[in-house]
């Protein structure tokens, strides 16, 4: 295992990335005045609707309305925002969102959390797992350790209609895992993906080629059929030596929709093989597939009832056969929401999971690394109500209970509370009190790990849920057309942390416990303004502090550090300039503060793409990733993510 | 614990940063019709020519044809003064606010904003079945398909057209209009 202490690098925070933006905004707007033929409003009456067509609008995206009035710290990366970053992954695409903090290790692995718990990683098993991430409703994090395996994820993006990002909990809706934030992957219905969609690109880090095709059946049903294929080359490790850990996943998938009347239908499928090299360590083979349907019916009271089922596999497996798992998962849910009388909103639902566990044990007279048992099934199954009431025009108060049971940790109830206040059009002020739990995953009660015939680190059967009560404030507000605000405030109180502790009075071996408690408060503010027609300027900035003690009882042998590798903040600006309908230039920098142990540098970065439409059919993308430095350090023990370059034609048919 | 005050301070200025944006919300002004809801205000007295209601639609030579705007009103006021004094043949338009469907205020166009979920799904079923064109707006995300769907494609105001619900209301669309969409649902 590659143990290397990451070299102390002079720090580059004297860029400024906002001059550097500023410059180039200067530089543009001095030879370009594209802002189009103005329209007055009044002029708009002697206009044919082919005409209205052709006005260009300045306004800020908007979100749906029902998330713009969430009372929840929200994030949507629209479809129109992933385009034009140029974002080819999931990982790459939540870079957008200001919520998050996105810590590349590899060229193809990253860790994502958001308010903190990145994991200490170090050898003890900690890993960051407090997201829930999910694609149009399937939940994709790994049930093994309740954390997520980036790269085993993958969408076309021009497939993705919207991702919502929620920080904070959202367990009474979402259910477990959601304790620090959702990630809600939301892809576009086939009916709005017809045509093909030929995509290649290379890059000296990265090649991908996909394509897609969307056709009718019939008036009522559409599909799509997609393939993908990426290549990534190899990073340097943090000593400057290869990390020899290219990647490379060809994956293909399809969509039907069907719809008629009152009924909506879909049934989408993906399956992927691919493998990864791991430097020193055994290759790593993944593959995986999942099947899902959900049907939507909605009844002429308003009322709706969605049913959602789906089957999962994942593997993975370290070449020849030094451990590895795989885990099917069947999950059915019903939902159903109706309005009763006019002042209550009423969702409820059930559901049921079961996780089928198949590990294989890395078991070698120099180290084992196993489940015990390796074999076994669990079952999860909540239900959950939740009532969105108005009180008066512009008070609303949504109460929220979930109870979820799983077998290790018996029946959890997460409530919360929430409540938003519209003073006036465009302007929400919320806040909400809410309970979240991470339920104990295997890796928590079942693991066993060996260095030769010595016990490092034993599972715990009596391992508890880590728990959260959490207290949040926030503000947004549209400030005419052109400006979007939003800011919130939150305080969380976490209590039985996973720890270390030594199962006897010596040392080693070790085992999982519940011995910390953790006080995490911060803020999360960004904007959007939309400066002409042609220039949309947005940024954010997230600050946190964190303090951590450990439970009376508690050895604090692995230290504080093990409440995870957080920065104090990161911030964003981002600037996008559309020239003309053939030309646009979007430029993102992005600054992370140091980790503090161990330590990795902080850093500033600014990412470049310049997008041509050379026609209605041929987009030609440049992209320059890292353009500050030869490369930087995002993540403890992770490699040097480096500069680089990255050239994509995308031809539409 | 000095890291820690310092931070509170910090946490203590955002929040008054937040007070003070609630005190200037309360006094914001509301926000005058933008251009993006001028054209979409024109789309929909633009539209009529390319549908074709039923006859029973209106009650006598002389009814009013009604615009009816449900839920927020993005409009300001410019609808209306776009349509006063004209026609559509031998009915006068008339725009109506309206928070709710009920009572059948007899409706030819229904223009929905600021509804979603079951309250967009009851409003649009409260005129299923009746000749009326349902609008929904851009910021909607509906699973609830109306006749007429604003869209924001490329910066440019589009629409998609359900011509399901279009049947269901007994409408008739022209195929120019049809050609118009971004996106045709059957």
């Amino acid at each position: 295992m590659l143990r290397l202490t990451p070299r102390r690098r002079r720090n580059p925070r004297g860029h400024t990335p906002v001059g550097v933006v500023a410059v180039g905004a200067m530089l543009v707007a001095s030879w370009t005045s594209v802002a189009g033929p103005t329209t007055a409003i009044q002029d708009l009456d002697k206009l044919s609707l082919a005409e209205l067509a052709k006005i260009t609008v300045t306004s800020v995206s908007k979100t749906p309305e029902k998330l713009a009035e969430a009372p929840a710290s929200i994030y949507v990366i629209t479809h129109d925002e992933i385009m034009r970053s140029g974002a080819r992954t999931i990982p790459e695409m939540l870079r957008l969102a200001p919520n998050l903090e996105v810590f590349q290790r590899s060229p193809s692995q990253y860790v994502i959390t958001a308010r903190g718990f990145a994991g200490a990683p170090g050898g003890l098993q900690n890993l960051s797992n407090k997201l829930l991430v999910l694609i149009d409703g399937r939940s994709v994090y790994n049930p093994l350790f309740s954390g997520m395996y980036w790269e085993m994820q993958d969408v076309i993006p021009a497939d993705i209609k919207r991702i919502e990002v929620i920080s904070g909990p959202g367990a009474a809706l979402w259910g477990a895992n959601a304790v620090n934030g959702v990630i809600n992957i939301v892809t576009r219905s086939s009916d709005e993906t017809q045509g093909g969609l030929l995509t290649a690109g290379y890059g000296n880090q990265r090649s991908v080629v996909s394509w897609r095709y969307g056709g009718r059946i019939n008036g009522h049903t559409t599909y799509r059929l997609y393939a993908k294929t990426f290549h990534d080359n190899a990073f340097d490790a943090a000593d400057g030596s290869s990390a020899r850990d290219g990647s490379s996943k060809p994956q293909v998938g399809f969509r039907l929709d069907w719809r008629r009347g009152r009924d909506q239908v879909r049934l989408e499928g993906d399956l992927f093989q691919g493998s990864q090299n791991q430097g020193p360590a055994p290759n790593q083979f993944i593959s995986g597939g999942n099947l899902q349907t959900r049907w939507l019916r909605t009844f002429a009271d308003g009322s709706s009832l969605r049913l959602l089922a789906y089957f999962d596999r994942v593997h993975r497996m370290a070449e020849p056969h030094e451990g590895g798992f795989t885990i099917h998962t069947a999950d059915v849910e019903l939902q159903h929401d109706f309005l009763l009388g006019q002042d209550h909103h009423v969702t409820w639902g059930v559901g049921a999971r079961r996780y089928r566990y198949a590990i294989t044990n890395a078991i070698s007279p120099a180290a084992t690394f196993a489940f015990v048992p390796s074999r076994f099934t669990s079952d999860v199954v909540n239900a959950f109500v939740q009532d969105q009431m108005a009180l008066g025009s512009q008070l609303n108060l949504t109460l929220g209970l979930k109870a979820e049971n799983d077998p290790s940790s018996g029946t959890s109830w997460l409530p919360n509370v929430r409540l938003s206040w519209n003073p006036a059009k465009g302007a929400l002020l919320w806040g909400a009190v809410s309970r979240a739990i991470r339920a104990p995953t295997p890796l928590d009660t079942q693991v066993v790990e060996k260095i030769g015939a010595q016990l490092i680190l034993a599972g715990n059967p009596d391992f508890s849920s880590e728990k959260l009560t959490a207290y949040e404030l926030g503000y947004r507000q549209q400030l005419g057309s052109h400006v979007l605000l939003s800011v919130s405030v939150f305080d969380n109180y976490y209590d039985d942390l996973h720890t270390v502790e030594p199962l006897t009075t010596t040392v080693f071996p070790l085992e999982f416990g519940n011995g910390m408690r953790g006080h995490v408060y911060g803020v999360e503010a960004w904007a959007t303004y939309q400066a002409t027609s042609w220039w949309r300027l947005s940024a954010g900035v997230y600050l946190q502090h964190r303090n951590f003690k450990f439970k009376p009882g508690a050895s604090g042998i692995a230290g504080l550090a093990q409440a995870g590798d957080d920065p104090g903040h990161h911030s964003f600006i981002r600037s996008s300039f559309d020239f003309s309908d053939h030309w646009s230039l979007h430029v993102d920098a992005r600054a992370m503060d140091a980790l503090p142990d161990p330590h990795v540098p902080g850093y500033v970065e600014l990412n470049t793409h310049i997008n041509w439409r050379v026609n209605s059919n041929l987009t030609l993308l440049l992209s320059g990733y890292n353009l500050l430095h030869a490369w930087h350090l995002e993540y403890p023990y992770g490699d040097r993510i480096p500069r680089t370059a990255y050239l994509q034609a995308q031809v539409s048919y | 614990m000095r890291l820690g005050s310092h931070w509170r301070r910090r946490l203590t200025s955002a929040l008054t940063a937040l007070s003070l944006c609630v005190a200037g919300a309360a006094w914001a002004q509301p926000a005058p019709a933008t251009l993006e809801y001028a054209i979409k205000a024109t789309y929909l007295y633009k539209l009529i020519p390319f549908v074709e209601w039923p006859p029973s639609a209106f009650a006598s030579r002389s009814a009013p044809f009604l615009i009816c705007v449900v839920g927020d009103n993005p409009f300001d006021g410019y609808l209306s003064q776009a349509v006063a004094g004209r026609r559509f043949g031998t009915h006068p338009f008339a725009v109506r606010n309206l928070r709710t469907l009920e009572g059948k205020p007899g409706c030819r166009i229904v223009f929905i904003s600021g509804l979603h979920d079951a309250r967009l799904r009851q409003a649009l079923a409260a005129v299923a079945g009746r000749p009326v064109l349902t609008v929904t707006d851009s910021t909607i995300d509906s699973d609830a398909p109306s006749v007429v769907h604003f869209m924001i494609e490329k910066r440019h105001v589009r629409f998609e057209i359900d011509l399901g619900a279009a049947a269901r209301n007994d409408l008739k669309l022209s195929s120019k209009l049809l050609h118009l969409a971004v996106t045709v649902r059957h």
